[in-house]
């Protein structure tokens, strides 16, 4: 095969596939565009992803080829910035398409349940309620949405579940202990998922999900009452990582008490875009 | 304060949960409730002025260590291998179940210990004392004996 028709096949390839996605989609995409037209959120979304590469790639590079490849990698990079979109973009074009589809996935889920409340009693209460007060009966769907609170955050090592530091609305049960607790059953759950490789991302638990974010030496547990979509998780998921570089940056984990004055300042103002 | 997560193990029955129990709430039953999985329990002791917050992971029996979950004994600072005095059967492996900890867990302190110490029979204690030398001290969690001193112990090489 030369070149050009291994260009072609693979353009086919790439095409077709293309071609049955938005097939596949074309149903929500009018609901689809409004999010796209959210340019920032998107970049927002996929900025730290290509950041992390680019972070994984600088740091990777020089390793293992050598400084004179990187050395010439800055020239070529510097001379011929259109080729490095270019090369580039079919990395960033997965991306963004897991970004999509994810989203699709939030949207569909809203839409179902939308639809299922309609019918359910909730949907009945709130029809009643929306002639009773005149408030439009999604202005209500949207204030019972806004309920979403974050009560609990834990620092916890990996391995040993040895609290780190924590923040709470209210006195609770022993921290400690749940600390403890919560990694058991993190290591029993991904024991016993070993072959597929799932972790463990959140238990519900009485009124609370509980969230668990993986870091290299903690994991961080949110948990969190009220309607949490998965749009907040995302959100929620995002703080801890930022959280996650201001530890690391800051260099809080063996000193509990600025850890959670930390945790205190951040967590305390954090409102979901729902608020 | 720093926590030190230790772990305790050791066969079916041999009094685990009763030594957590007479240690943390200072109590004692006869009644058996076999443990399932892990129970998590603390308490806080004073070693050399300081507070060492002992984290204690309770496991479910076995009679083969290398049953239990890895995941439970990943980061561990310290181990209680418990056996039962009056059933040879609960320290007769203790040699390879303690190495296969050594193996897997370099340099984690374990203390071997002998619990139900109070079913000994009164007149022939040192005898027993001399049979059972491997274990590194007597407790009985039904009357107390010796059993703040373990935890004390392991605070104090773990502080
Ligand atoms: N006489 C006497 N009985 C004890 C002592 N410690 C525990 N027992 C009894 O031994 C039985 C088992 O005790 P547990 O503490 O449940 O034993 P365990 O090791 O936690 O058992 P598993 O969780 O199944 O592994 C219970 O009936 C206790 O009352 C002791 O020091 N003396
Ligand atoms: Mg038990």
């Amino acid at each position: 095969m030369t070149e050009d028709e291994k260009l072609a096949l693979l353009k086919t390839i790439l095409l077709t596939d293309d071609r049955e996605y938005a097939e596949s989609i074309t149903h929500k995409i009018n609901v689809l565009e409004e999010i796209l037209r959210e340019r920032h959120r998107l970049s927002e979304k996929v900025s730290p992803i290509i950041k992390e590469q680019l972070d994984d790639f600088t740091k990777n590079i020089p390793q293992n080829l050598g400084p004179a490849i990187t050395e010439s990698l800055k020239i070529q990079i510097e001379n011929s910035k259109d080729e490095v979109v270019e090369a580039l973009y079919p990395i960033l074009g997965k991306m963004i398409k897991k970004y999509i589809s994810q989203e699709i996935k939030v949207l569909s889920e809203q839409v179902n349940k939308t639809a299922k409340d309609t019918f359910s009693m909730q949907g009945i209460k709130r029809k009643m309620k929306s002639i009773f007060t005149g408030v439009s009966e999604n202005e209500i769907i949207i204030s019972d949405l806004g309920n979403a609170k974050v009560e609990q955050v834990f620092i916890i090592e990996k391995g040993s579940g040895i609290l780190i530091g924590s923040f709470h609305l209210k006195e609770t049960v022993d921290e400690d202990m749940i600390s403890g607790m919560l990694t058991a059953i993190k290591g029993f759950v991904e024991d016993a998922f070993k072959q597929s490789n799932h972790d463990l991302q959140s238990i519900e638990y009485d009124l609370y999900e509980i969230h668990l974010h993986n870091f290299h030496k903690y994991y961080i547990a949110t948990a969190v009452s009220g309607t949490f979509t998965e749009t907040l998780e995302n959100e929620l998921e995002n703080f801890n990582l930022e959280v996650s570089q201001e530890i690391n940056k800051k260099n809080l984990l063996d000193s509990r008490e600025a850890l959670e004055e930390l945790l205190l300042t951040r967590y305390s103002a954090l409102k979901f875009s729902n608020q | 304060m720093i926590s030190k997560k230790i772990v305790i193990v050791g066969h079916f029955g041999v009094g685990k949960t009763s030594l957590i129990r007479r240690f943390v709430e200072d109590v004692f039953s006869a009644d058996y409730k076999v443990t399932i999985g892990v129970h998590i329990l603390k308490k806080t002791v004073h070693v050399n002025d300081k507070e060492v917050n002992l984290i204690l992971w309770d496991t479910e029996g076995t009679d083969d260590i290398e049953e239990i979950r890895k995941a439970y004994l990943l980061g561990t600072h310290g181990f209680i291998f418990v056996c039962d005095v009056t059933r040879p059967v609960t320290y007769q492996n203790i040699e390879s179940q303690t190495q296969y900890l050594k193996d897997n867990f370099n340099k984690v302190p374990i203390l071997s210990i002998g619990n139900k110490s109070d079913l000994l029979p009164k007149g022939s204690i040192s005898e027993k004392k001399e049979e059972l030398e491997f274990l590194d001290m007597l407790v009985s969690a039904k009357e107390g004996n010796n059993v703040q001193r373990l935890f004390e112990k392991i605070a104090k090489i773990l502080s």
